[in-house]
């Protein structure tokens, strides 16, 4: 591939993910640049999934090198991946059954709490000022995805599809993280919320915090993202800026090959 | 040579009888994916039916019974036949309407299920053993091989049958079409209900076969060692599940290897080990736990069992039941709801009541019997922790509930008063320095124990803590110079405050009702903060937790922290209130009987856990002046368990579920209101 410009967010290099005998991913590099936003695509079984998994922790590749603000995290925890600041969402929306929006957004902030039981037993003043601090924050950011206040003391699992998926972003952003990982945030939205959600994309992008997003829908693709890498079949099928990308014609077969 | 003979040939038919018992387990499991504890106890059954069709004559239930007096086969047969049914009986009624439901309420529910078995069985046949009846194979004289081992004939037909039984089964699931149908539901139940395969019935037969299996262990058993009896299936039970998961569950040759493995370890390290036969329980649970340690898929075992669906540890779970069941729960849910969003003042509102009934009730046999109410409801408490809001069942909570009332026992009797005579009343504080000083002990023990269990999810990680808690008893048995093993501790000093004594019911009663109040304060403050939400993020969803910077393994160590700490705080109070423990006090019993209470109450409540000792002690009571009761103590045992089985069914999330917790500080959102 080519040559990286120096200080890219993340890198990923030569990964390769095997499940039994199917290669999902064979030997992929990408880089991530700062604060753009990032698209990542293919078709269905394409390994999307599969990368973003990777560079979240969730799978450890069997092989290959994760470097992410220049230092090599692939040895890390899941927790390890989210602390130095990789944020992600789910394909199939997953949050905590049980706990309210609020509540569920402040675990995204859990990094950020330190206080010790004792100090949290016998109600340290610092421990209160960090949890109010901190609803405060959750407050803002469920304002910034676009979710009215009253929702926040709803069971989050009872809100609407498109309400959940807010929600999820929300927790996401609460980490403050350096690159948000969204997988197929626009799935099953009509076009006006896919609008909405895009609007919320760039408006992340304007806070500094780069964006990988997985995304079908070529149209907001197009318009919304900096950068473009295709798969197919887990390898790199073209890689580069959206317009030169998506007018590749092995980018167009890929494609119609799958969809029809 | 001979004494190795003579061990080998036990083991071996220690082995057998594991071996069948395990079969059951793995049979099951293999179908449903359902530990069915309650295996143990139909074991049980088939040691009772068979020993009751020999006879010519039992007492049931008080009244002696004319009994048809079967030889040994037959009486078998019908044995395994009848337990057979009992089986399939009890998966139409108790499991299958949790089919689809989180996987520990079927497994809570056959926790019940195996509860309510053995106090019908105690009620039916009574507390006594049953003793098996003289046959004609019994009285020949036995086989000796290379001069030294005797083997009597029953001996080798135990075996002989265990290897027919086996092999039939083997057979039966490779040929016939039940057989294939089975293996096809163990591989994927909807794939196998979409090709047209009666999944229900399949069910039916898998429970049939592992409970004649089981019975006919349970009656080689009995016939091995001469009695039947109520609790006679509970430790083979267990065993049998231990050599189930060690031969890796779901595997029927590894059923078999297990139970061999097992039945060999415990005769030879009976047999080898200084005070050998003392320990040999110890010596099954110290491999289980090792064994799932290092290699928790089993000998034989695929390792993707080892998993919990994600999602409550109940909740979810379909809420059945009639309308008017419904609309009656919409009130109190109501109320409840209500109760709960009040926060502090309505726990200090619950504070007063109790007070006022402190003051007010006349009788120290009452206030004796709210005194055991608080300190279950503290202990359900901890138990609470770690179950209600972590997410991850913990059968060896007793264990730390035992080491706070050892420590301060063995500090007050053994050491002070008995190698120092120093008076108790001399040094009344150290109760108060004994009260932290236990619950710190306790957490760092169940660190100890829940750092090897953090790979562990689901079944396997109730079986690991179950293990545990069995070593810890057997430990509490065995170690006389520590604990005085089966004879316990006697003459722990009631509570003292500045010489004053407070052994009178009504200070127990007080001064239990002030250490609730701290451990609801401290744990309510633990829960409604970011550490509250990280233990219910990892209930709810262990992976999004993870990836939300939620250092799982941590969090869970610091639950297990937190439900160790209040067992061993609770533990020492306990002590110096009954002031006699015995390692009877801590059996596998009182954490079941604990989990109840924590599920009939609500997981992840404050108030559930005394809701559920409040309901369940005053019953225990009030019960005893019902005739029938009077004259079966057991049935209310029984009692408990159809309630709960009930509850799992209609109400799996408890009955106190909508007082819910908030989890963030109370002062931080009034502020934000405003
Ligand atoms: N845990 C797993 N075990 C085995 N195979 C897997 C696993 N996860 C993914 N796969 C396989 O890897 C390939 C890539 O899957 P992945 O989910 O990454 O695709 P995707 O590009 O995200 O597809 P979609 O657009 O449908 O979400 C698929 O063939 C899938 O079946
Ligand atoms: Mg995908």
């Amino acid at each position: 591939m080519t040559e990286l410009k120096g200080g890219a967010l993340l890198e990923a290099r030569q990964v390769v993910v095997r499940f039994g005998g199917l290669e999902a991913v064979g030997g992929l590099d990408m880089a991530v640049a700062r604060g753009a936003i990032h698209g990542l695509i293919g078709p269905n079984g394409a390994g999307k999934t599969t990368v973003l998994n990777v560079l979240t922790g969730f799978i450890r590749p069997t092989a290959g090198r994760l470097v992410f603000d220049g230092e090599e995290i692939g040895g890390l925890n899941v927790n390890g991946f989210a602390r130095r600041g990789l944020a992600r969402t789910f394909q199939n929306i997953r949050l905590f059954g049980a706990m309210t929006v609020l509540e569920s957004v402040l675990v995204g902030a859990h990094q950020r709490f330190s206080a010790s039981a004792p100090a949290l037993i016998f109600g340290g003043r610092a421990a209160r000022t960090a949890e109010r601090a901190m609803i405060a924050r959750a407050h803002e950011l469920l304002d910034f995805v676009g979710l009215r206040h009253d929702i926040a003391d709803r069971v989050a699992t009872t809100l609407s599809y498109g309400h959940q998926r807010r929600v999820e972003i929300a927790r996401a952003l609460m980490s403050s993280p350096k690159l948000l990982l969204l997988d197929e945030p626009l799935a099953g939205m009509n076009a006006v919320e896919k609008q909405e959600i895009a609007e919320l994309v760039r408006q992340v992008r304007a806070q500094g915090i780069a964006v990988l997003l997985i995304e079908h829908d070529m149209q907001i693709v197009r318009s919304l993202c900096d950068h473009l890498t295709v798969l197919e079949y887990g390898k790199l099928l073209a890689d580069g800026a959206p317009e030169r990308v998506l007018s590749d014609p092995a980018v167009q077969a890929a494609y119609l090959g799958r969809a029809r | 040579m001979d004494y190795f003979g003579q061990l080998l040939a036990n083991g071996l038919v220690l082995g057998a009888i594991y071996a069948l018992t395990a079969v059951a387990f793995t049979l099951v499991y293999g179908v449903v994916r359902l530990v069915n504890f309650a295996f143990g106890e139909l074991f049980m059954l088939g040691a009772f039916l068979t020993t009751s069709l020999m006879l010519p004559e039992v007492r049931l239930f008080g009244t002696v019974v004319p009994m048809p007096g079967f030889p040994l086969p037959i009486a078998a047969l019908g044995a395994i036949v009848i337990t057979g049914v009992i089986g399939v009986v009890v998966d139409r009624i108790a499991y299958r309407p949790l089919r689809n439901a989180p996987r520990l309420a079927p497994l809570i529910t056959s926790i019940a299920v195996s509860v309510v078995l053995q106090s019908l069985a105690q009620t039916a046949w009574g507390a006594e053993e049953l003793r098996f009846p003289q046959f004609y194979l019994a009285t020949l004289p036995p086989v000796v091989l290379f001069d030294s081992i005797y083997l009597s004939v029953m001996d080798l037909v135990v075996m002989a049958t265990a290897i027919v039984a086996m092999l039939g089964l083997s057979l039966f699931i490779a040929r016939s079409s039940l057989g294939r149908a089975m293996r096809a539901s163990a591989e994927d139940q909807t794939a196998a209900m979409l090709v047209g395969i009666p999944v229900n019935r399949v069910v039916a037969a898998a429970f049939a076969i592992g409970s004649g299996f089981a019975a006919l262990a349970g009656l080689l058993y009995a016939q091995t060692y001469g009695f039947a009896h109520s609790s006679m299936g509970f430790l083979p039970g267990l065993k049998a599940l231990t050599a189930a998961v060690l031969g890796g569950i779901g595997s029927i040759p590894g059923a078999a290897l297990g139970g061999l493995i097992l039945g060999l370890v415990e005769a030879l390290g009976a047999g080898y080990l200084p005070n050998g036969t003392a320990w040999k329980d110890a010596i099954s649970f110290v491999l289980l736990v090792g064994l799932l340690y290092l290699r928790p898929q089993g000998l034989l075992g695929r390792p993707e069992l080892n998993s919990a669906g994600r999602g409550s540890l109940l909740g979810g779970a379909s809420e059945a039941g009639a309308f008017w069941l419904r609309a009656v729960f919409a009130r109190v849910d109501a109320l409840l709801a209500r109760f709960a969003a009040a926060g502090a003042p309505a726990a200090l509102g619950l504070l007063a009541i109790a007070i006022v009934v402190g003051t007010l009730v006349p009788s120290d046999y009452w206030l004796r019997i709210l005194t055991m109410v608080v300190i279950y409801g503290m202990l359900a408490s901890g138990l609470n922790v770690i179950v209600g809001f972590a997410g991850l069942l913990d059968l060896g909570f007793v264990a730390f509930w035992a080491v706070g009332s050892y420590l301060t026992s063995i500090l007050f009797v053994l050491v002070l008063k008995e190698s120092y005579g120093v008076a108790p009343q001399e040094v009344w504080w150290l109760l108060y320095l004994n009260l932290p000083l236990g619950g710190l002990l306790a957490a760092g023990l169940a660190v100890l124990l829940g750092t090897p269990t953090l790979r562990l999810r689901g079944d396997y990680l109730a079986i690991m803590t179950l293990g545990f808690g069995e070593i810890v008893r057997v430990v509490a048995i065995n170690w006389m110079d520590l604990t005085r093993g089966p004879m316990g501790i006697r003459g722990i000093p009631a509570p003292n405050l500045f010489g004053i004594s407070l052994g009178s019911p009504r200070a127990q009663f007080f001064f239990a009702l002030a250490l609730a109040a701290v451990v609801v304060f401290a744990v309510a403050r633990l829960v409604r903060s970011y550490v509250g939400r990280a233990w219910v993020a990892i209930r709810e969803d262990e992976e999004a937790a993870e990836a939300m910077g939620v250092p799982t393994a941590r969090y869970k160590l610091y639950a297990y922290a937190a439900s160790g700490f209040v067992g061993g705080f609770v533990g020492v109070f306990y002590a110096h209130s009954q002031q006699y423990i015995s390692p009877l006090n801590f059996s596998l019993f009182e954490n079941i009987l604990l989990l109840m209470l924590v599920v009939l109450g609500g997981l992840g409540t404050f108030i559930g856990p005394f809701v559920g000792a409040l309901i369940w002690i005053v019953f225990l009571q009030l019960a005893l002046d019902l005739p029938f009761v009077q004259a079966y103590p057991e049935t209310r045992f029984a009692l408990l368990g159809v309630v709960l089985i009930v509850l799992m069914v209609f109400r799996p999330q408890g009955l106190a579920a909508s007082a819910r917790v908030g989890l963030t500080m109370p002062g931080a959102r009034a502020k934000e209101a405003a």
